[in-house]
C-alpha cells in the first residue's frame, strides 16, 4: 500500500436510502487511478447497500464505527480480480 | 442463504466488527428508558381488555422491523434501482408463512364457506380500479419518503426527523382522502367486488394457489436478478475469533440478536408468524385504521373532520375507520400497535447503537418526505390499507386485492425510481 494515495472524502450523513449508495457509487465510477474513498454515513442500511455496490464495481470495503450511529466506509480498488476464487 | 451463483470476495467487512470497539454513548440509558416507557403504558392500559397484548405485539413488530431492516420501500425500489430482490425475498417468506397461518385461522373461525359471506376481520377488500391506482400512488409516495408507513414508523424510533415529517404528511393525506371519499365511493369502491379465492376453490385449494403464486413470484425474482446481472451478494461474516467459552458464546449470540442486523428472511418469517397470531387475537396487522382515527381526532376540534365515510362500516379490512370513534385523543386499541412499533424500534435501535437524531442537511429532503407522506396517506385510505393491510395481510387472507395492490406497487416503484434519480 502506497503512502500517498489520494483520499476522496464523502460525507453523506443525514441522507437516507438510496442516496448514500447513489453518491458512493457515483464517486467510485468517477474515481481515476488508485484513490481511496472514505464515506461517512449515519444511515445503517447504507452499511449493506454501499458494500454491495462497491463489490459489484470491484472495490474492497472496510467499515469502522467512528461515533455512536456513525460509520466510516473505506473503499479501495480491489486487488483481487472479480473472477478470483473465494 | 445463497443469493447468487458466483461468490465474489468481500474483503474485511463484518458488521459486528464495525460496531465493536467504541462505547455506545447513552445506549443503556435509552434502552432502559424505552423499556420503562413501554412498562408504564402497559400498566396504564391495564383496564382495557387486550390493549396490553396489542402493545406487546406492536413492540415486537417494531423490534423485528428495525433489526431486520424490513423495508417495503426498498424491497420494491431496489428491483428497479439495483435489479436486486434481497428484501423482496424476505417479504415473500413472510407471505408464505402467513398464508398457511391465516388459512388455519380462517378455517377455525368459519369452516363453512358461503357465497357472499366473508370473514369480517380478514383483509378481503373491494377489488377495483382504485386498488391498482392506490398501489401506484402509494409506491411513488414511499419512494419519495424513503419508506412506507411502517417503515417511517420504525424510522421515527431510530431518530429520523424526516420520518416524523412523513408521518405528518400521512395524516394530511388520510384526511384529504376522507374529504374526497364520496367521489371514489361512487367511481369505484361501491361496485367493486370482493374476490376471495375460498369461495371458488375452498381453503386448501386457495392456500395452495396463493403459495403457488408466491413461489412463481420467487422464481420471477431469481430471473429478474439474473437478467440484470446484478446479484445480491452474500456478505460473509468473519469467523468469530474469540475463545469459544460459554461467556464468549453467549456474548456472540447476544451480539447477533441485538447488534448485527438480522437476515431479512428471518425477519419476514417472524413477521408472518406474528401476523398470524395477531389475526387470531384481533385482526391482521395494519396501521392505516389507527392512523386515520388519530388524524380524524386531531382534525375534529378544528372542524376539519371528514365525518363518517359512506359505506365504510360494511367493508372491513385494515381501515375500519369509524368504529371506535370518540375514544380519548383518537386512541383506539389499534394505536397500541402503532405506538408499540415506534417504541420497539427505539429500543432495538438503541441497543444496536443505531439510534441518532438525524436531521437531513438538505431541507428539500423534508419537503420530499412530506409530499411522499401525503401521497401514501391518500393512497392507503383509498386502498383501505398500506403495504401492511392491503398487501402483507391481504395476500395471506386469500383475496385477490392484495395481488392487484402489489402490481400497482411495482408500477409506482418503477416511476418512483425515475423520480428519485432526478432528485439526487
Amino acid at each position: 500500500m502506497g503512502e500517498t494515495v489520494p483520499v476522496v472524502k464523502l460525507d453523506v450523513r443525514g441522507e437516507i436510502c438510496p442516496y448514500p449508495m447513489f453518491k458512493a457509487s457515483e464517486a467510485m465510477k468517477k474515481a481515476k487511478g488508485s484513490e481511496v474513498i472514505e464515506v461517512l454515513t449515519d444511515h445503517p442500511p447504507a452499511l449493506l447497500t454501499i458494500p454491495h455496490e462497491a463489490v459489484k464495481l470491484g472495490w474492497d470495503v472496510s467499515i469502522q464505527r467512528v461515533a455512536s450511529a456513525e460509520w466510516k466506509l473505506t473503499l479501495t480498488k480491489s486487488q483481487v480480480s472479480k473472477e478470483g476464487k473465494t | 442463504m445463497i443469493f447468487c451463483e458466483e461468490t465474489i470476495p468481500v474483503s474485511t467487512w463484518t458488521e459486528a466488527q464495525a460496531k465493536r470497539g467504541l462505547p455506545f454513548s447513552g445506549q443503556a440509558v435509552r434502552v432502559l428508558g424505552g423499556l420503562a416507557l413501554a412498562a408504564l403504558i402497559y400498566v396504564g392500559v391495564r383496564n382495557q381488555g387486550h390493549w396490553q397484548l396489542l402493545l406487546v405485539f406492536g413492540l415486537l413488530f417494531g423490534f423485528i422491523l428495525q433489526r431486520g431492516r424490513f423495508c417495503f420501500a426498498s424491497a420494491f425500489r431496489d428491483l428497479f434501482l439495483l435489479g436486486e430482490a434481497r428484501v423482496m425475498k424476505g417479504i415473500l417468506a413472510g407471505l408464505a408463512v402467513a398464508t398457511v397461518g391465516f388459512t388455519l385461522v380462517m378455517y377455525t373461525f368459519s369452516p363453512t364457506i358461503m357465497a357472499g359471506r366473508y370473514i369480517a376481520t380478514a383483509n378481503i377488500l373491494p377489488l377495483g380500479f382504485h386498488t391498482l391506482l392506490a398501489g401506484v400512488v402509494f409506491a411513488i409516495g414511499m419512494s419519495l419518503a424513503g419508506g412506507c408507513i411502517s417503515g417511517n414508523l420504525y424510522r421515527i424510533g431510530e431518530g429520523y426527523v424526516a420520518s416524523a415529517v412523513a408521518l405528518l404528511g400521512i395524516f394530511i393525506g388520510l384526511l384529504l382522502l376522507g374529504y374526497t371519499w364520496d367521489f371514489w365511493w361512487t367511481a369505484s369502491v361501491s361496485y367493486s367486488p370482493k374476490i376471495w379465492f375460498p369461495q371458488s376453490m375452498g381453503y386448501v385449494g386457495s392456500m395452495l394457489l396463493t403459495l403457488l403464486l408466491v413461489g412463481i413470484s420467487f422464481i420471477a425474482l431469481l430471473w429478474w436478478e439474473s437478467r440484470s446481472r446484478r446479484h445480491g451478494i452474500p456478505i460473509r461474516e468473519a469467523a468469530a475469533v474469540e475463545s469459544p467459552g460459554l461467556g464468549g458464546q453467549v456474548r456472540a449470540m447476544a451480539s447477533r440478536v441485538f447488534v448485527d442486523s438480522w437476515p431479512v428472511v428471518t425477519a419476514g418469517v417472524l413477521l408472518g408468524g406474528l401476523n398470524t397470531a395477531l389475526f387470531l387475537l384481533h385482526h391482521p396487522w395494519g396501521v392505516t385504521g389507527a392512523l386515520y382515527q388519530m388524524a380524524d381526532a386531531a382534525a375534529t376540534p378544528l372542524g376539519l373532520s371528514p365525518g363518517t365515510l359512506t359505506g365504510l362500516a360494511s367493508l372491513g379490512g385494515a381501515c375500519n375507520v369509524g368504529s371506535e370513534r370518540g375514544e380519548a385523543f383518537g386512541l383506539s386499541h389499534d394505536s397500541m400497535i402503532v405506538g408499540g412499533m415506534v417504541l420497539g424500534s427505539f429500543v432495538a435501535a438503541s441497543g444496536a447503537g443505531e439510534f441518532k437524531i438525524r436531521v437531513p442537511r438538505q431541507k428539500r429532503r423534508l419537503l420530499q418526505a412530506l409530499i411522499g407522506g401525503i401521497l401514501m396517506g391518500y393512497a392507503s385510505a383509498l386502498a383501505l390499507g398500506c403495504t401492511l393491510g392491503a398487501f402483507f395481510s391481504a395476500v395471506p387472507s386469500l383475496a385477490l386485492n392484495g395481488w392487484l395492490f402489489a402490481v400497482g406497487l411495482l408500477g409506482g416503484s418503477y416511476v418512483g425510481v425515475k423520480i428519485l434519480r432526478r432528485l439526487a
